[in-house]
């Protein structure tokens, strides 16, 4: 099975490009992360950061918006 | 909508926790049993004691057994809590249980017998390879069966570690498994010399990263906030913190290989890796450790909240001086030396025990409804366990730079100042102090192993906790304008999906170009497969674990050149299934032990291993007396011929036949060699094997200096 993917990726031409071009899908996702992370509404983190606890009002505001 | 009554399944949890401090105490007690070996080598008692095989034990038993059992033991707790659901099923939880029990008693008689394949943390023997794998499968099964039927919609950031650790685990096994059996208890790699290493730290680091470090951190974000009785300091900071580890930590790996023979760009590509670890890693700390804001107070009186901010802490130590290590000049001095034992168990006794610790305290009590029988004891376990890791660390510390720094020093005239020998020396008064540093962590584990016992008696487990929570509502109405990683958050396969995609870009990009580039490995023609007799003397050498304490892989500096002979070189290794190049000397480097000045006399050899002392003296290697009893074991050769030409070494077609009369008569020359020095010894002796091996080290490129390097 080896062989057959070695066939294959042995005829890419630049094959060395690829990491740079990972490297830049990373960092883009990166960036969208931490957009993604900042606009978090400030309730919804804490619901999410409660729960671990059984205080059942907070997790409970959960299925509110179900 | 109507309220669920159900059952949290405590009885599992009791059992890993037990499992746990069982294994724990069996496998500090193993690597203190191999510690003192350093200061007292008469220590290595019998073939089946011996440093080199009890160390691959201590290793195994620590991370697979005691950690292991922890992960199960947090894992079962807290994922039926946080999914508000008992386990996916009762006997999953059993085979997964009896089945990880059964590996650990598997690796315990295996290792110490000798069946190895030689790859650090990866040493158990294919038939437990793939035992490993169908456990792993039933713990995924059962871990995402709970998950699939909770009654909580969003999965807790502790879940997704415990995602990412699941099938990254999975595909590291797998990867690092690659084996050909020639029998039922012996294989060789698929991999052969830089790729064997490649994926071998590619697996090792990652063993590190996904099994001591993200289940762990799963539990950091479970149990630091139940304990504090506080939620975590912020939450958008473990989203980062997650998606960040798991995307950098797999790419690594190659830091454990800097100034060897792997490609540079594979080396630096290690290195701004693990150099970027140190954000999410310290934001990881940061957060574990500010959860406990305001609570600052109680931290002096509540023995659990003191065990995790030692934790917590020493988790910063060690992955603020991972990123350092991985900088090619730190490298440069700690690499080989005892600084790198001092580092991984400020991150094993630190984060791990501690935390395991903390845990156990915490859960046991509350599972057996009662409270811990003393707080006393709990209190002396942990300045004994704090007070341990000091002990251990700082000697060892001081001995990895005395080490390092004795190894480069010249003299004005321009000779090395100090020979191997003397440095061994030096060190033991630092190996016996870490010894008493192990000793005192190790008496810590006995008094929680008491004070458990004792709460276990004074309560009586509720072995099916009730709980009511309501279902999750079955159709789910997408809102517009949702956070897509909102959405990610309650479809677990999809998560553990991207989860996957993250790990094995980083992993690919490692691997693969090294497999297919032929100029990656530059082939030195000179360089030929083993003889018969070669082959079955490299065997015993990883059998006997040789690569724990000597490497075979000589760096470009002077001080090593001078020591050792010409840096190695990539094509050196070509056959060397499996790579042997070790990540610590104990022992001086071998990779040119045949050649040069440091080519010895098959007789020094021979009385070199039936009394190291008597060639060397202070020497601290164990004594190899039963390889001058045991016959070499000429049945295998020709499967051995048979496997390693499958695996593209080219020995010539149907040379399996007459491989055994070439393997006598080498075997005979030695005989003869030791004669004339005065030895007498039957030429299958096992010893004969193991001395055609060393006198093989390093002379392939000696013998045609001019070799040609085919790009």
């Amino acid at each position: 099975m080896f062989k057959f993917i070695k066939q294959y990726a042995e005829q890419i031409d630049n094959i060395d490009i690829y990491p740079i071009i990972s490297l830049f899908i990373f960092f883009s996702f990166f960036v969208v992360l931490l957009v993604m992370v900042k606009r978090m509404k400030k309730e919804r983190v804490e619901t999410l950061s409660n729960l671990p606890f059984d205080n059942d009002e907070l997790t409970n505001s959960n299925f509110k918006n179900a | 909508m109507q309220v669920e009554k159900f059952y949290y399944d405590n009885r599992i949890v009791k059992n890993f926790a037990y499992a746990t401090i069982l294994w724990g105490a069996v496998g500090m007690l193993a690597g203190l049993w191999v510690a003192l070996q350093l200061v007292f080598p008469q220590m290595n008692i019998t073939q089946y004691g011996s440093f080199g095989r009890l160390r691959p034990l201590h290793t195994n038993a620590v991370i697979f057994a005691f950690v292991g059992n922890g992960i199960f033991m947090g894992v079962y707790y807290s994922l039926q809590r946080l999914c508000k659901a008992r386990m996916f099923s009762d006997k999953l939880s059993n085979i997964h249980f009896w089945g990880w029990q059964l590996i650990i008693v598997a690796a315990a008689i295996t290792l110490p017998v000798g069946l190895t394949q030689g790859a650090e943390y990866a040493e158990l023997i294919w038939p437990i390879d793939v035992a490993i794998t169908i456990i792993w499968v039933v713990f995924g099964w059962n871990m995402f069966g709970t998950i699939i039927k909770r009654r909580e919609k969003h999965l807790y950031v502790a879940i997704w570690f415990y995602i990412a650790t699941f099938v990254t685990v999975a595909v590291l096994h797998i990867i690092r498994s690659g084996q050909l059996p020639y029998s039922w208890l012996h294989s060789y790699s698929w991999y052969s010399g830089v790729q064997d290493a490649l994926v071998q730290w590619w697996y090792g680091h990652n063993a590190v990263a996904f099994f001591l470090t993200t289940p762990y951190l799963g539990l950091m974000y479970y149990f630091m906030p139940k304990a504090a009785n506080r939620p975590v300091y912020s939450y958008r900071l473990s989203i980062i913190h997650f998606w960040a580890l798991i995307f950098l930590y797999i790419w690594a790996g190659p830091h454990h290989l800097l100034y060897t023979a792997l490609p540079n760009w594979a080396q630096s590509l290690g290195i701004v890796f693990s150099f970027m670890l140190i954000f999410p890693s310290w934001g990881g700390m940061i957060n574990g450790l500010l959860t406990l804001r305001g609570a600052w107070d109680r931290v002096r009186d509540d023995v659990i909240l003191k065990f995790f901010v030692v934790a917590v802490t020493a988790y910063g130590m060690a992955t603020f001086e991972g990123p350092m290590l991985s900088l090619k000049s730190f490298n440069a001095v700690a690499h080989f030396t005892d600084w790198i034992v001092a580092h991984v168990h400020v991150g094993a006794l630190g984060w791990n025990g501690m935390l395991t610790f903390g845990v156990i305290y915490w859960l046991i009590p509350r599972i057996f409804k009662t409270d811990l029988y003393s707080k006393k004891l709990a209190n002396n376990h942990f300045w004994l366990g704090t007070l341990g890791i000091l002990f251990y660390a700082i000697p060892m510390y001081w001995a990895g730079f005395t080490q390092s720094s004795m190894w480069k020093q010249f003299t004005e005239a321009g000779q090395l100042k100090y020979t191997f020998l003397e440095t061994v020396t030096y060190l033991k008064p630092f190996y016996a102090m870490r010894s008493l540093g192990g000793a005192l962590y190790l008496v810590g584990v006995f008094i929680m192993f008491y004070n458990i016992y004792k709460t276990v008696k004074k309560g009586s487990l509720v072995a099916n906790e009730e709980a009511e929570a309501a279902p999750l509502a079955k159709e789910y109405v997408k809102h517009s304008g949702e956070h897509w990683h909102r959405a990610i958050e309650r479809k677990p396969v999809q998560f553990m999906l991207l989860s996957l995609v993250v790990i094995l870009i980083g992993g690919a990009i490692e691997l693969i170009p090294t497999f297919l580039i032929k100029s990656n490995v530059p082939t030195i023609s000179s360089v030929k497969p083993y003889t018969p007799l070669e082959l079955q003397g490299r065997d015993i050498y990883v059998r006997e674990g040789c690569y724990v304490c000597h490497s075979q892989m000589i760096r470009p500096f002077r001080s090593e050149t001078e020591r050792y002979g010409e840096y190695s070189k990539a094509g050196e290794f070509v056959y060397d299934k499996p790579f042997q190049w070790g990540s610590k000397r104990t022992g001086p480097d071998l990779a040119r032990e045949g050649t040069g000045n440091l080519k010895k006399s098959d007789g020094w050899h021979f009385r070199h291993f039936r009394e190291p002392s008597s060639m060397s003296e202070g020497s601290i290697m164990p004594a190899y007396p039963f390889l001058m009893e045991q016959n070499i074991d000429t049945a295998s050769t020709a499967a051995k011929i048979n496997a390693m030409r499958s695996l593209g070494v080219p020995y010539d077609k149907g040379y399996e036949q007459y491989a055994n009369s070439d393997l006598m008569t080498q075997a005979n020359s030695i005989r003869i060699n030791l004669k004339i020095e005065g030895i007498q010894i039957p030429a299958n002796r096992e010893v004969i094997a193991l001395i055609a091996y060393l006198q093989r080290m390093g002379t392939d490129i000696s013998k045609n200096k001019t070799a040609t390097y085919n790009k």
